[in-house]
């Protein structure tokens, strides 16, 4: 036999195989003993996620607030599309609008989870003072 | 008349299993299981038990992994090469074991088993029969059609030597086959 012919032999056994019985029972009970811990890493690696946006976050809004001087009581509204028109604050404003994506996002699959929700508040905080910080500058 | 809703494509149902749907996950184990469980038939030398047991596992383990699957291939491919692994594993473990390594001399004698390029069933034997190692690095090469490196990857081995299981393997089947003085 050549080496032509073995391989056209091998390769005709490339099919697919049924089981002979029905295995999703089986893998059915084994993932009884997965979801929890699933859940629980997703949920560990999202806020991961949002902590380390969270603590950029603060870092950049710490840079903001040496950059500008002392702030006015001023009410804006909320919002994570919002450029500053001061260069100096684009990076805070940035970090602060990706920081507030994926803490809302988080939130999403833990509704009502009191650590998420105290981070957020603090972010959109952080969000209003430099809204305020930029009317000033400007 | 109305529309008729469009079928799930394959990443919607994996999103779904990915979110927790065990039904979504089920639907994607009736798609695949037929192609994986052929793929590690073959790498269990068509040892069904071996084979069932392999499946149940790699399905498991996809459950646990989905989160990471980032749709840069398809769920087809990604359960294929996760459950070929698993067979891997199986095998680099087993041939650890030195007993359970098969020699040369416990190959089936070809006078027992005469060659007949017609049936499949005496080729399945005749791989079945191979060393653990030998009969991973053929039925990958010859039947799946992967490349030494690749093999070599996922065996932990350098290309030279899966060309040399290769080549150790092809002799092997021919002597068992009747095919070789």
């Amino acid at each position: 036999m050549n080496e032509f012919e073995h391989l056209r032999q091998m390769r005709s056994l490339r099919t697919p195989v049924a089981p002979s019985r029905d295995l999703w029972a089986g893998i059915d009970e084994r993932l009884d003993e997965t979801p929890a811990t699933r859940s629980r890493h997703l949920w560990t690696r999202r806020l991961a996620v949002a902590a380390a946006i969270f603590g950029v976050a603060i870092f950049s809004g710490s840079i903001a607030l040496r950059l500008a001087s002392p702030p006015e009581s001023t009410n804006v509204a909320s919002n994570t599309r919002w450029k500053p028109d001061d260069p100096r604050l684009t990076g805070a404003a940035v970090e602060l609008a990706t920081a507030h994506s994926e803490l809302t996002q988080a939130m999403q699959d833990a509704p009502d989870s009191p650590a998420l929700r105290r981070i957020l508040d603090r972010t959109q905080r952080q969000q209003e003072r430099l809204r305020q910080l930029d009317r000033q500058a400007g | 008349m109305p529309a008729l809703a469009a079928e799930p494509s394959d990443a919607d149902i994996v999103r779904a299993a990915a979110a927790g749907d065990r039904r979504a996950f089920e639907k994607l184990y009736r798609l695949h299981v037929d192609k994986v469980y052929g793929a590690v038939l073959r790498l269990a030398g068509f040892d069904h038990a071996r084979a069932e047991d392999f499946v149940q596992e790699s399905f498991v383990r996809a459950w646990q992994k989905l989160d990471t699957f980032r749709h840069d291939s398809s769920f087809g491919t990604w359960i294929y090469r996760l459950a070929v692994n698993t067979a891997l594993m199986a095998i680099r473990a087993r041939n650890a074991d030195p007993v359970s390594i098969v020699d040369d001399e416990h190959l089936p004698d070809a006078a027992d088993n005469p060659f007949c390029p017609a049936e499949r069933d005496e080729l399945e034997r005749a791989i079945a029969a191979l060393p653990p190692r030998a009969r991973a690095v053929l039925v990958l090469h010859d039947v799946e059609g992967w490349k030494h490196e690749e093999i070599g990857n996922e065996l932990g081995m350098a290309v030279g030597s899966s060309k040399a299981q290769l080549h150790r393997a092809r002799s092997l089947l021919k002597r068992a086959l009747g095919d070789t003085p």
